[in-house]
């Protein structure tokens, strides 16, 4: 048997570490047993979630039944405008939003915000048809939801990685509205002034700026980052 | 279902409401009881003796539903509960629709069977029945001669209805309701495992070595333990270095069968909280046993425990709470328990005593375990059992420093009690910070 010198506790044979303190085992009289079983399995338990498709189901059937009903209405009724359409796609837009929560397993989250992305643009290009103005959808809506995704997925990528901080996470938000806002900005004074005068989006920029520096300049300097998690944890 | 089935249902006792309430996708409040015997397991004979046991168990044998108003049970005919392989990681989060809606899993692994049952089916002391008589019914099917006694029930005869009821609103019946606020306690900070990771660390202990330690103190062995987890976590929060120091709580059930006579297989427990308040001064370790040994003396009786059973009836038998919809009240108890019920303690420890069996049975039997799986936040749970004289400490958490473990053991170590370590951690070296 093999005690642990800091602990004082003996280990079990199969045990090359102390569980307490992390200090190494060393017994040249009984060296660590690597065949018998250990006290615990080491096949680790998946949690089971059930296969129940009944919310994917009443979801579908319901924003089906919708779709259908608006639609027959709009045919039928006496009416010059297609206001079904707007509801049509309301609810397509709803079921793909909902695909991640209806099959977990089968639709990464990943693709799922790629997806959205797209039926939001369709959705988009849908209501500019219906409502052909001076040219929005391309020079506004299309740019700004296409960099809208790219920054969303980006988010994702960067948070769902074991490592990133709260710091981290909080300076790339910042750091995704310093470009968005300037780019709705540039893209609306296209549209409708023909020239870039940037004005409200100028402060929002300098103000993230400056926020992404402060938590930039912390996430370097360990000792701060230890100061502030010790004083303002709770 | 039979029609007898589908008029059978059963309200879910005192206790046994907040615990779906509690339940997340990362969380279920899921306990484990092992009893590990001189032999490996047959997988085919436990399955048997399971499929053999449980009709003579009706609450356990049940799935958990949504009434409008309330959650309740009802009868479970599906296949199962299926007995399988143990894993590294257990009290995992239960889906209640999943395992063909069953709340109780089976494990087996070399000579240990293990049975982990949602809490709003039974208390520790209640599940102990239905894994005695489970592994009696194995051992007999292995041709041993097991009898009906000590723990162990009779699966031919039928449930008795005292098993089946809620002894709580038997016996609620004080005149007085306390108050249940009471000041935040301490809480252990800690890196969170990765999810679903359940760290184990389980000491060995013989009992005759602890029990004249505690004598020694001139304490009981529960209050001897609570003491040395108090010391544990007043040492943690002094490394800590905190801005502000807490009080520092156990959150510690007690078996109300002991005051009150029930046969019940349900939930039959209420809440204490031996504390220290290190605010107030230094503590030694005398000190802390003399405050645990005197509130242990002082609150730990009929008329207090009544007392705290009634206000929680109360609550549930208030019409103004009765009417409210179900999804209102789970708003509402999730709230109150995350920020009021949660940060009351700073641990929590159960202590199931000592496990008797009859003779023909405990010739078969090693000794038995108690986790009390995964803590509701970031801290770490401490469950004690014993039989013969083997005691185990098992402690679980969720998170990667085991600084309370180790000051706990250290202690009983420099107590005189010899103590065997056994883990589920896969440990680097020099992981803790504090040696």
């Amino acid at each position: 048997m093999s005690y642990c010198v800091n602990c004082g506790v003996e280990l079990d044979k199969t045990c090359e570490i102390c569980p307490l303190c992390g200090t190494a085992v060393y017994n040249p009289n009984q060296p660590v047993d690597f065949k018998s079983p250990k006290p615990y399995p080491e096949k680790k338990g998946i949690i089971d979630s059930p296969t129940s498709y009944e919310f994917t189901i009443l979801m579908s059937i319901i924003l089906g039944t919708i779709a259908i009903v608006c639609g027959l209405l709009n045919h039928v009724l006496p009416t010059n405008t297609r206001w079904s359409f707007y509801v049509i796609g309301i609810c397509i837009l709803i079921w793909i939003f909902l695909l991640p929560v209806f099959f977990p397993k089968k639709v990464p989250i990943f693709a799922g915000l790629l997806l959205n992305g797209g039926s939001i643009a369709i959705f988009g290009y849908m209501i500019s048809d219906l409502h052909p103005g001076k040219g929005w959808y391309p020079e506004i809506a299309l740019p700004i939801i296409v960099i809208g995704t790219i920054l969303v997925l980006n988010f994702y990528g960067f948070t769902i990685h074991k490592k990133s901080s709260f710091i981290t996470k909080t300076a790339l938000l910042f750091g995704s509205f310093a470009i968005l806002f300037p780019v709705v900005e540039i893209l609306m004074d296209l549209h409708f002034q023909g020239a870039i005068f940037l004005t409200w989006s100028l402060v929002i920029l300098a103000c993230c700026i400056s926020i992404d520096i402060v938590l930039i300049t912390i996430s370097f300097l360990t000792g701060v980052r230890g100061e502030l998690r010790k004083r303002l944890h709770f | 279902m039979n029609k007898k089935d589908r008029t059978t249902w059963y309200k879910l006792d005192l206790s046994a409401n907040v615990y779906p309430t509690l339940q997340r996708k990362n969380f279920s409040n899921i306990y484990r009881l092992s009893i590990a015997l001189k032999e490996n397991i047959q997988p085919e004979l436990l399955q048997r003796a399971v499929d053999l046991t449980l009709p003579r168990f009706p609450t356990f044998k049940v799935a958990l539903r949504r009434g409008f108003f309330w959650r309740y049970l009802e009868p479970n005919d599906r296949p199962g509960p299926f007995v399988q392989p143990d894993i590294e990681n257990p009290c995992m989060p239960l889906n209640f629709r999943s395992n063909n809606r069953y709340l109780i899993r089976i494990y087996y692994y070399q000579k240990r069977i293990s049975l982990e049952v949602f809490h709003s089916l039974s208390d520790g002391n209640g599940s102990l029945y239905l894994l005695r008589t489970i592994t009696a019914v194995y051992l007999r099917l292995l041709g041993h001669d097991i009898p009906n006694e000590m723990g162990v029930l009779d699966i031919d005869a039928a449930p008795s209805p005292e098993e089946l009821e809620d002894a709580y609103v038997r016996y609620a019946t004080s005149k007085f309701c306390p108050p249940r606020k009471q000041p935040k306690a301490y809480r252990v900070r800690g890196t969170l495992e990765p999810f679903y990771t359940l760290n184990i660390i389980c000491g060995v202990i013989p009992v005759d070595k602890a029990l004249q330690t505690a004598r020694q103190y001139n304490v009981s062995l529960t209050e001897y333990f609570n003491a040395v987890l108090l010391y544990a976590l007043m040492e943690k929060q002094a490394m800590d270095h905190p801005f502000r120091e807490r009080p520092l709580k156990i959150a510690m059930p007690v078996n109300l069968r002991r005051f009150f006579p029930s046969d019940t297989l349900r939930n039959f427990i209420s809440m204490v909280y031996p504390s220290i308040d290190p605010r107030m001064g230094t503590y030694t370790f005398e000190d802390i046993l003399t405050q645990v040994h005197h509130y242990m003396r002082y609150y730990i009786n009929d008329k207090f425990l009544n007392a705290d059973i009634t206000t929680n009836a109360a609550t549930q038998q208030n019409p103004f709470i009765r009417i409210v919809p179900l999804f209102l009240k789970d708003l509402v108890v999730k709230q109150f328990y995350i920020r009021v019920q949660d940060r009351q303690s700073s641990a929590g420890l159960t202590n199931l005593g000592v496990i008797r069996l009859s003779e023909e049975m405990q010739k078969h039997v090693e000794r038995f375990d108690v986790l009390m799986g995964q803590p509701f936040s970031a801290r770490t749970n401490c469950a004690i059992i014993s039989n013969q004289n083997t005691l185990t400490i098992n402690f679980a958490s969720s998170i990667k420093e085991t600084d309370v473990e180790r000051i706990f053991f250290r202690k009983l170590v420099q107590d005189g009690i010899p103590i065997k370590i056994e883990t589920n951690r896969r440990m680097e070296e020099t992981t803790c910070h504090t040696v």
